[in-house]
């Protein structure tokens, strides 16, 4: 598979909003690339990561809080990173959607919803990955009913999740034959 | 033989072939892999550079007329290019999708809560909200018109410069009052289903840039991007060729996307950049999308139904109200689907149907998945229950008596030629082991006092893709390059769910070539002519038609040449695996890709356009009868529920869910739009609503507007396809994409009143609503 140039983006992408704050200075590593940048003080995390870093499969779907789209690794938890302001990440590492994929190779929650046809149009698909992703390191070995609550944050209108849920089983599965091999 | 005799053969061949090569096989969506990798593909993704922000100000009020638009404080904060009022539009203002009633930018008055009033351009976003609070509009409230029956009152204030009243339609069928005179029984009720968003994930949003031929091209998410760029060029007074439309991946459809806010969302863009020449970037946020955003309509129905002791429907007399909001949208259609689906998919010798689509002050209703359908359903449904109630027969009896066969007239004494709905019937019935589950639920009820149980049945018709609401055609362009790749590219869109892939499957299919050879390409209106609107669920019908149109062309192109270096007739010519061999002989044929640069080699063009018409469809204006549409989709879903009878709470256990598809081109496509739709309708039966105070929407947020979570989703959803062949979809496919969002709603509120024992005839069926049923109930009980 077609690996991502990593090109460190240490310039902003696209021009922030003339300065009406003293810019803060922040360090974040994001999928294994450390960052700097100044950033107003109420840049929200997913803008950072959206327009900042030019990281955009981390999507936006509402403004309060609700639908999971923005859903990222921050530190080993997922969190809602429209809920997070930029500067509250210094020091933190963070990984994204675009940082599951190792070595050109899927990961297996990837491959699961790729073969299992967890998505339809696909907009809340990277929060849903990030979410079972951390919902798998939690739980290796989650019920369907783990699954359902683990999430209940991520909202998708297209799919009625049944798909959804599969595929994050059938990763699950795939993950724990993967420990045993290496065991 | 003629290429051209050889092309009607084939194509009647491949029709009627019972074996597919790839049709009905597994194949995934084409983009799906990108979607799973995070890479840009949405139009917020695709946005480089420099840019600026454009916002709408928008009105506080539901009516109030407007005094003064005073721009100059907002000019004067630093970071703001520009402010754009209805003095600033070039060309026309008139943002209506299909009607011209609905101006992009308020004049003298405000018709609806959030109505736009002026633009805010500049940059960083939160430089351009803070620059929206200081535009200073002044207004004058006006009366706000709260409801439809209120707004069709004579002396109500009226909403535009015309009758509150936008359509009065009508069914005639029989004699009503001597179908009434006949029947035994007569039942009447008033249902009434609430205002709800088709809530795309993605939200409207629209990047615009000058080229450097002074053209402007505009990124967005849509369904129909040739509505959007000729309302664009209109309302930029510009030419034909100074626009360009590109759909971008788009997260989501559900109706609102063919309707009024793609068109605001790429005009907000494309002005600014001619307004400043910049790039400029638009983007609603929830609050706004889900304020203006087109809504399912809001109707209040009013069933009297008679049958006879036996069960058999008499006669049937309906009054329809579709709360439109402030602008017409496509409320004159719905109510026309709604009215003519009123009877549900039942014979009924004597009907009589008004239905109304009226203005309010409300925000506006337009397009959402099922058109009207939901909402008719829904009413028809508990009316057959509560007759089957009032008989002391079982629900499946009473359909069983009166279903649509064929032979069987609908309410517009259309004569039904398949026999789709009975097939559908049967099988969820005895999936779902129905008669079983009945008596199971009605013995635990019967000894449980808080969990009670209860398994509701509701069947559907679907009259297919468009007919009486515009011109049902499609236009698909296919080319094979040099290396013997195809590609696929129309007007009509993707939004997730799987129906260009379709067009993939039926372009492979008849090149006899695997899907993976087949690429589709991005909508964009300067790369391809109009194929209509992408709603309707026609994608796979109409569009499928136009790419087996396109794909036999190039077929008989290539049969052609073939048969000179084979030395055989055209007709002898099998195309499969990559293959094209004589009567499927591989040692005598040529692999499909070699075949390909020998013809282009000897100059055949291989770049053809694909067409399809559906015929004409014909009714009476002032009766309704005739025949509305080429086809009926036919369904049937049987919904297991648990109501806690201490909270009120409803949960979906299960779904059994049969329909009838026509022809499965597309089997993935298929569950997914079964499992997504399913969801969906149950969202709109149990806790979605939009509700207006006043005219104001008080609850445009995901925490207001609650929609189902994996955890609401029923632990199973048993999807059925069955296939009885369409008399016009490609391979005699039925309209699939909206169906699974009619039914749920009515299914739903069967199985509750199975359940509680009474009937709830108002939605969404939340806690409150389910619990003051019981108590009244059980007041009557006593
Ligand atoms: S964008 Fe919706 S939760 Fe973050
Ligand atoms: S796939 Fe569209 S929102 Fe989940």
């Amino acid at each position: 598979m077609p690996r991502k140039k990593r090109v460190d983006r240490r310039k902003p992408r696209a021009k922030a909003a003339p300065p009406t704050a003293q810019l803060a200075k922040i360090n974040v590593k994001v999928n294994g690339v450390q960052y700097s940048a100044e950033v107003e003080p109420r840049m929200l995390l997913v803008h950072f990561i959206r327009d900042v870093l030019g990281l955009t499969g981390t999507h936006v779907g509402c403004d309060t809080g609700n639908c999971g789209a923005c859903t990222v690794i921050m530190d080993g938890k997922s969190v809602k990173s429209c809920n997070i302001f930029a500067v509250q990440a210094d020091g933190a590492e963070i990984l994204t959607v675009e940082g599951l994929a190792r070595d050109g190779e899927l990961h297996p929650v990837q491959q699961a919803f790729w073969e299992h046809h967890g998505l339809q149009c696909g907009f809340c698909t990277p929060g849903m990955l990030m979410q079972a992703y951390w919902l798998l390191t939690q739980n290796p070995s989650p019920t369907e009913e783990d699954v359902r609550r683990g999430l209940s944050g991520n909202l998708c209108r297209c799919t009625g999740y049944q798909k959804i849920v599969e595929a994050v089983l059938a990763a699950a599965e795939q993950m724990r034959g993967q420990q045993q091999e290496v065991r | 033989m003629s290429s051209e005799e050889e092309i009607l053969k084939r194509f009647a061949a491949i029709e009627q072939a019972r074996e597919f090569y790839i049709i009905g096989k597994k194949v995934s969506r084409v983009d799906a892999l990108d979607a799973v990798l995070g890479r840009p593909m949405y139009t917020g993704d695709l946005v480089t550079g420099d840019f600026l922000f454009v916002k709408a100000v928008r009105s506080p009020y539901a009516h109030a007329l407007i005094k003064g638009i005073d721009i100059s404080r907002a000019l004067k904060q630093r970071g703001i290019e520009a402010v754009i009022t209805h003095r600033d539009i070039p060309g026309e203002n008139d943002a209506g999708s299909l009607i011209p009633d609905r101006p992009l930018l308020a004049v003298d008055k405000v018709r609806h809560y959030g109505e736009a009033v002026a633009l805010v351009v500049g940059s960083g976003i939160e430089t351009v909200e803070e620059a929206i609070r200081l535009v200073d509009v002044e207004y004058e409230p006006l009366p706000v018109v709260k409801d439809p029956f209120e707004a069709m009152k004579p002396d109500a204030p009226r909403i535009q410069n015309r009758d509150n009243i936008v359509t009065h339609f009508k069914i005639r069928k029989g004699n009503i009052e001597e179908g009434f005179s006949k029947a035994d029984i007569i039942v009447e009720n008033t249902y009434k289903t609430q205002f709800m968003d088709g809530l795309p994930l993605e939200t409207e949003v629209a990047y615009a840039f000058p080229e450097k031929d002074g053209r402007i091209t505009c990124i967005s998410s849509m369904q129909n991007p040739f509505d959007v760029y000729n309302k664009v060029v209109k309302i930029l007074g510009v030419g034909p060729e100074d626009v360009r439309v590109i759909q971008a991946a788009t997260g989501g459809g559900f109706g609102p996307k063919s309707d009024e806010t793609p068109i605001d969302i790429a005009a907000y863009a494309c002005l600014a950049v001619k307004k400043t020449g910049k790039p400029a970037f638009a983007v609603f946020t929830r609050e706004e999308a889900t304020t203006v955003q087109s809504k399912r309509h809001a109707f209040t129905i009013r069933h009297k139904t008679g049958a006879t002791r036996d069960g058999k429907l008499v006669a049937w007399k309906s009054e329809l109200v579709a709360d439109t909001g402030a602008y017409i949208s496509k409320g004159h259609l719905v109510i026309a689907r709604a009215t003519f689906h009123c009877t549900g998919p039942y014979e009924v010798p004597h009907v009589w149907a008004d239905g109304y689509c009226v203005l309010t002050n409300n925000t506006i209703a337009g397009s959402t998945r099922g058109f009207g359908a939901p909402q008719a359903h829904f009413a028809a449904e508990l009316q057959m229950d509560a007759l089957a109630k009032k008989l002391g027969i079982d629900p499946v009896e009473i359909r069983a008596r009166n279903i649509l066969r064929p032979g069987s007239l609908t309410a517009t004494s259309q004569r039904i030629d398949d026999a789709g709905l009975e097939i559908c019937f049967g099988k969820v019935v005895e999936t779902a082991r129905w008669h079983q589950k009945r008596r199971e639920y009605e013995e635990l009820n019967r000894t449980s006092s808080r969990i009670k149980k209860g398994i509701g049945i509701a069947l559907l018709y679907h009259g297919n893709t468009l007919g009486p609401e515009g011109e049902d055609f499609a236009t698909v362009h296919v080319r094979i390059e040099e290396d013997g790749s195809v590609v696929v590219q129309t007007g009509l869109t993707e939004y997730g769910t799987g129906a260009l892939t379709s067009l993939v499957i039926i372009v492979a299919e008849i090149l006899g070539i695997p899907a993976s050879w087949v690429r589709m390409e991005r909508p964009d209106t300067s790369a391809v002519t109009s194929s209509g609107p992408t709603v309707a669920s026609r994608t796979t019908v109409i569009g499928g038609r136009a790419a087996a149109d396109a794909a036999t062309q190039l077929r008989g192109r290539l049969a052609e040449v073939a048969a000179g270096l084979l030395g055989c007739s055209p007709d002898e010519l099998v195309f499969k695996d990559g293959v094209v061999s004589v009567g499927g002989d591989r040692r005598r044929g040529i692999g499909f890709r070699e075949l390909v640069s020998e013809a282009s080699r000897r100059g055949v063009e291989l770049r053809v356009r694909g067409y399809y018409i559906a015929p004409p469809t014909r009714w009476d204006p002032e009766t309704g009868q005739g025949a509305p549409y080429n086809q009926y989709t036919f369904g049937a879903l049987v919904s297991e529920v648990e109501v806690d009878t201490e909270t009120g709470l409803v949960v979906v256990k299960r779904m059994t869910a049969a329909y009838d598809a026509g022809r499965v081109i597309n089997p993935l496509g298929l569950l997914a739009v079964i499992e997504g739709g399913s969801i969906q309708g149950l969202g709109h039966a149990l806790t979605e609503e939009i509700i207006h105070e006043n005219g104001v929407v008080v609850n445009p947020s995901l925490h207001g507007y609650i929609i189902p979570t994996a955890s609401e989703a029923p632990e199973w959803i048993e999807p059925i396809a069955v296939e009885s062949p369409g008399r016009i979809g490609a391979f005699g496919a039925k309209a699939m994409g909206e169906i699974p969002v009619v039914l749920p709603m009515a299914s739903i509120a069967n199985a509750v009143a199975h359940a509680i024992g009474v009937f709830i005839r108002e939605t969404p069926l939340k806690p409150e609503r389910v619990l003051k049923a019981i108590r009244e109930a059980e007041r009557k009980e006593r």
